[in-house]
């Protein structure tokens, strides 16, 4: 049991989805309660073997534990193989929070739910697996398992909804049927499809330079490529892993696609898989192209910059609650990669501390605005008001997101952000630090006053009055995903413990020729 | 005797066909006028699919994979089972979906058409170990006659359902275009090989390339590449395949899409690579040029299609622009996922175009329309079709991924690092008509079409096809163990000969 633990923490959503396939619909409410309780015991074990891995890495040992290798295609030097890292763990932590939460949190889907639930374990058992594996093409696979599912989960259960026709491109509006959930979808799909036929091109270079005999990573991150080759391919890694980070200019399926997308999709899409992104550029483009890295990463750090405030900025304009927690995903994404660039400890310490939190705030978010929209209807912030009135543990639960988005100390965003424009501050870049802060400030103004305009001042409009409050499972997967941040926020070292013996050992990789250079007379 | 036994995969076959037309004999003539209403049993199908069926288990276990016949212009080798297990498997998805289909629009002439499938399949099985470029011919043309005529065989009838009730007389149409380009593609091929055998002095492959080059004999070489290229559907010479795929009976042309072109494949391989490895920089720019524009035009011509034939027709003509793309490689590898490629194309494709019948088949003709709320009316049905596109597509964990992911692979091993770069695009963008097939089957709902019901061996035909494309997608080892093998088998001497020739150049 314990040498399989990482294969069964990535099969148990897949056997789950594969069980939730066969489980015949005629049976109205009884089936309708087995598919969600297979979901939700195939999450369960998922999360408990990712909290039992986490406690049973070697913290002082570091490195690759748990190592599981089948060989797959092992004539060309595929393997399948798994092991756990110091950033593993708390990233598996969050999807099995994420995962859990989302599955209580999408109790109450009406159509296909078969299929979503199928979907949604496929997708999550694509997430776990990218985590874990060592093989940089099975980790491309296991990417596109997490990523292409999103597709069919957001045209068919996503919501479409009226985006006006603005600005000089009017006329596109009408062509592409902006705004609805299929054009959503194929966005989304088709924009992160390009990224991933970038990252294919650099897995081809990676893997004939090294010789063309194995995708491992630990054997591809200590070969010596030339600086040549690494200044050509970084940049396909970052912007291929970079698309799903939401980085500027590449950001733009995601506001469309979040605001589309059902509930548990929307955790779990912004929660977890922009996360793959931005792990993605760290441990495949910073650790296995060191020298790429540390061309390119002024340039790196100048658009995470730009992302942190144009986010915070477009957040600022919208009305639709949706949009704006895209948005912020979009802004607080740009901290993950700042604090990669900074290519210091803290930076990275705090760029993975931020995926975590992060995860969980907008995991947070996107089901408390589920829970809202599927009561009130409407996502509209400026025709809500008061609601604190009437669901009162949504309005605490929202409040609490919206302190830990704006870095409020207390809370898990306050850890990260506060390591990330550290890190910032004393890189060489200390500039970056600037625009940051102002987003973090620009944060602040949005949420708040999102938060006020839908839950506080006076009470509901009568079109409102009979709202209720958050039900059964929904209480689940808030109280899970509120108290996680605010455990994180006092306590960081809970996981911090384990990302910085990763950190300190990857960004040895990154920086090892510069210092044997600095060593030179 | 010795030489029959190397022969006795392409020998088997053709006693099958003697046999089917034994059968076809035996059966009972209808009398004409009121008892013709009725049905007859589709026997000799059902002896075609099981001899089928029958010589594929055995070639398992009676391997011929060396000695020649026919003085040496065939030469048995792994290579060439391989490519005759992916025929024979071919044949016998084709003639599964077909069975019920002929049965159906053609009920009392159903022996001729087996006939006519066998005598085609027969010369499959000799194409790959043709080593003479006069067998190679004969051996074409075996194969591509009776498909012309398998083409309008149910030329008296119309589109059997649909909104858009098409005329008569589309299958006649099939065929006639098909034949037409066919006969002139022959043509073309002749003259080719004309040029190249003059100037070469010989037809057999091991000795083409021993003198150099002529500019004439290149001329025939890009005649040649053109005339097999008709067959595989390549750009530009892919006119017919919409149209023909559009007409002909769709079981039928499920078939036409994979079998012909692997046979195709294993020609171009044949001359180009066997035959003329060694003079690569002669024949390489307008092979790479065809890739690029069979890629480039078969994914934008199928964006704008409303007919899912076409669709899948335009879609068929990239799918060869990838392998050819492999088959540039002009090495062990790139020859070892043609293969791979043609057999997961095979399993894909014929899947596909049998879903689109079945659906087809229960109401709204060849249209998208014809899909919708599929999920509802058949989950199975729907749940296969997702596989199939996925494959097509070459997205994880169905075997469609480690097709493409291994041709460009070995393309890129090879230097034709543009030509890669050119196909990753081109199959990104091909990814939005597949997900509009998807979108139709999965997320509309419109209408009130009745559940599809395939027959019994329909249905086998497609679990056959879901099974290879998702059980090879997860565990493709052993299938890309066999490619490899047999590309290096036919590559490694080849490779080795070329590169002493290098050495010998450069001493001189």
């Amino acid at each position: 049991m314990n040498s399989h633990l990482l294969s069964i923490i990535v099969a148990a959503p897949a056997i789950a989805a594969l069980i939730v396939m066969f489980i015949s619909e005629r049976d109205g409410a009884n089936s309708r309660l087995a598919i969600r309780l297979v979901s939700l015991v195939g999450a369960a074990i998922s999360f408990a073997g990712s909290l039992v891995a986490i406690r049973t890495y070697d913290k002082a040992l570091g490195g690759l534990q748990r190592v599981e290798d089948y060989p797959l295609i092992p004539s060309f030097g595929v393997h399948v193989k798994l092991a756990l890292d110091g950033w593993g763990g708390p990233l598996l932590v969050l999807t099995g929070v994420i995962l859990f939460a989302g599955v209580l949190a999408s109790w109450t889907v009406k159509t296909r739910d078969r299929e979503f639930f199928a979907l949604l374990l496929v997708l999550t058992a694509g997430v776990f697996g990218v985590f874990v594996s060592q093989d940089l093409l099975v980790f491309f696979l296991f990417y596109e398992i997490a990523v292409l599912p999103m597709y069919v989960l957001i045209g068919i259960w996503g919501s479409s909804h009226k985006v006006p026709a603005r600005g000089p491109f009017k006329f596109v509006w009408n062509i592409f049927d902006i705004g609805g959930k299929q054009y959503a979808a194929m966005k989304l799909t088709l924009m992160l499809l390009v990224g991933s036929a970038a990252i294919m091109a650099a897995i081809f270079v990676l893997f004939l330079k090294a010789g063309g005999t194995t995708f491992d990573m630990g054997v591809l991150a200590n070969t010596k490529y030339d600086r040549q080759t690494q200044i050509i391919v970084f940049p396909l890694v970052w912007l291929g892993f970079g698309t799903l980070a939401g980085v500027f200019p590449f950001h733009t399926w995601s506001p469309d696609g979040h605001a589309s997308a059902p509930t548990a999709v929307s955790m779990l899409h912004a929660g977890v898989l922009m996360k793959l992104g931005a792990f993605g550029v760290m441990r495949v483009g910073m650790v296995i192209l060191p020298e790429g890295a540390r061309y390119w990463v002024p340039v790196v750090g100048a658009v995470a910059a730009i992302n942190v405030l144009y986010g915070a900025f477009c957040a600022m304009n919208q009305t639709d609650l949706k949009y704006i927690i895209a948005y912020s995903s979009v802004s607080h994404m740009g901290v993950v990669m700042l604090g990669a660039a900074t290519l210091t400890t803290t930076g990275w310490n705090g760029a993975v501390f931020q995926m975590v939190a992060h995860g969980i705030m907008t995991g947070l978010f996107f089901a408390l605005v589920g829970l809202v929209y599927e009561r009130a209807h409407t996502r509209a912030i400026l025709k809500m008001g008061g609601f604190a009135n009437v669901m009162p543990g949504v309005a605490a639960f929202f409040t609490l997101g919206c302190l830990s988005s704006l870095g409020l100390p207390g809370t898990a965003g306050f850890v990260s952000e506060f390591m990330v424009f550290l890190a910032a501050w004393k890189s060489q870049h200390y500039f970056w630090a600037i625009p940051g802060v102002l987003g973090a400030f620009i944060t602040a103004i949005y949420v708040l006053r999102a938060t006020r305009s839908i839950f506080w001042g006076p009470g509901p409009s009568h079109d409102f009055h009979d709202l209720s409050d958050a039900k059964k499972t929904e209480w689940g997967a808030i109280v899970i995903l509120g108290s996680c941040l605010v455990i994180l926020g006092f306590w960081p070292r809970l996981i911090l413990d384990y990302i910085d013996p990763g950190s300190v050992e990857y960004l040895g990789k990154v920086l090892a020729p510069v210092s044997a250079l600095a060593r030179l007379p | 005797m010795k030489e029959l036994a190397t022969l006795w995969l392409p020998l088997a076959v053709s006693a099958l066909a003697v046999v089917a037309l034994l059968v076809d004999l035996m059966l009972p003539v209808p009398p004409p006028g009121g008892a013709r209403s009725k049905t007859p049993a589709p026997v000799v199908g059902w002896v075609v699919i099981l001899g089928l069926a029958a010589l594929f288990c055995v070639s398992f276990f009676h391997e011929t994979n060396s000695g020649t016949a026919m003085h040496g212009a065939y030469r048995a080798s792994y290579f060439a089972t391989y490519l005759q297990r992916l025929f024979l498997m071919g044949g016998l998805l084709g003639a599964l979906g077909g069975l019920d289909d002929v049965a159906k629009r053609t009920p009392h002439r159903q022996g001729e058409f087996w006939l006519m499938l066998l005598s085609s399949l027969a010369g499959m099985m000799i194409l790959p170990g043709a080593r003479d470029l006069l067998l190679i011919v004969v051996a074409f043309e075996l194969m591509g006659i009776p498909l012309y005529i398998m083409a309008a065989y149910s030329k008296t009838d119309a589109e059997p359902t649909g909104a858009g009730v098409a005329p008569r007389g589309w299958a006649s149409e099939a065929g006639l275009k098909m034949y037409l380009v066919g006969a002139t593609s022959t043509a073309i091929t002749l003259f080719g090989l004309a040029l190249l055998t003059g100037m070469q002095g010989t037809t057999k492959l091991d000795l083409l390339a021993a003198t150099p080059l002529s500019p004439l004999a290149a001329l025939g070489l890009v005649f040649v590449l053109g005339g097999v290229g008709y067959k595989i559907g390549m750009v530009p010479f892919h006119m017919w395949v919409p149209d023909t795929y559009q007409g002909a009976s769709t079981p039928f042309v499920a078939f036409l899409s994979v079998a012909p072109k692997a046979a195709g494949m294993s020609v171009l391989t044949s001359i180009f690579l066997f035959g003329l490895g060694a003079h690569k920089d002669v024949w390489l720019p307008p092979m790479a040029i065809i890739a690029f524009l069979s890629m480039g035009v078969g994914n934008l011509l199928a964006l704008p299609q409303t007919d899912l034939r076409r669709l899948l027709g335009y879609s068929g003509i990239a799918q060869m622009g990838y392998v050819l793309v492999a088959l540039a490689a002009n090495d062990a590898m790139g020859l070892g996922m043609v293969l791979f490629f043609l057999t997961a194309y095979l399993f894909t494709n014929l899947g596909a175009f049998l879903v689109v019948h079945t659906a087809a088949e229960a109401g709204g003709g060849y249209t998208f329309a014809s899909l919708s709320g599929l999920h509802r009316r058949s989950p199975g049905l729907a749940l296969s079709l997702l596989m199939f596109l996925l494959s097509l597509a070459g997205i994880p964990f169905v075997i469609g991924f480690w097709a493409k992911l291994y041709v460009f692979l070995a393309a890129w091993r090879a230097g034709l690092i543009g030509l890669v770069i050119s196909g990753i695009v081109l199959a990104v963008m091909g990814l939005f008509y597949y997900l509009r097939v998807l979108q139709a089957a999965y997320m509309t709902d419109e209408g009130d079409l009745p559940t599809p019901q395939p027959p019994p061996a329909l249905q086998l035909a497609i679990g056959l096809c879901v099974l290879a494309v998702v059980g090879l997608g997860l565990w493709p080892r052993p299938l890309i163990e066999a490619s490899t093998r047999a590309g290096v088998e036919m590559m490694a001497p080849l490779q080795a000969a070329q590169a002493q020739a290098a050495v010998k150049l450069t001493q001189r």
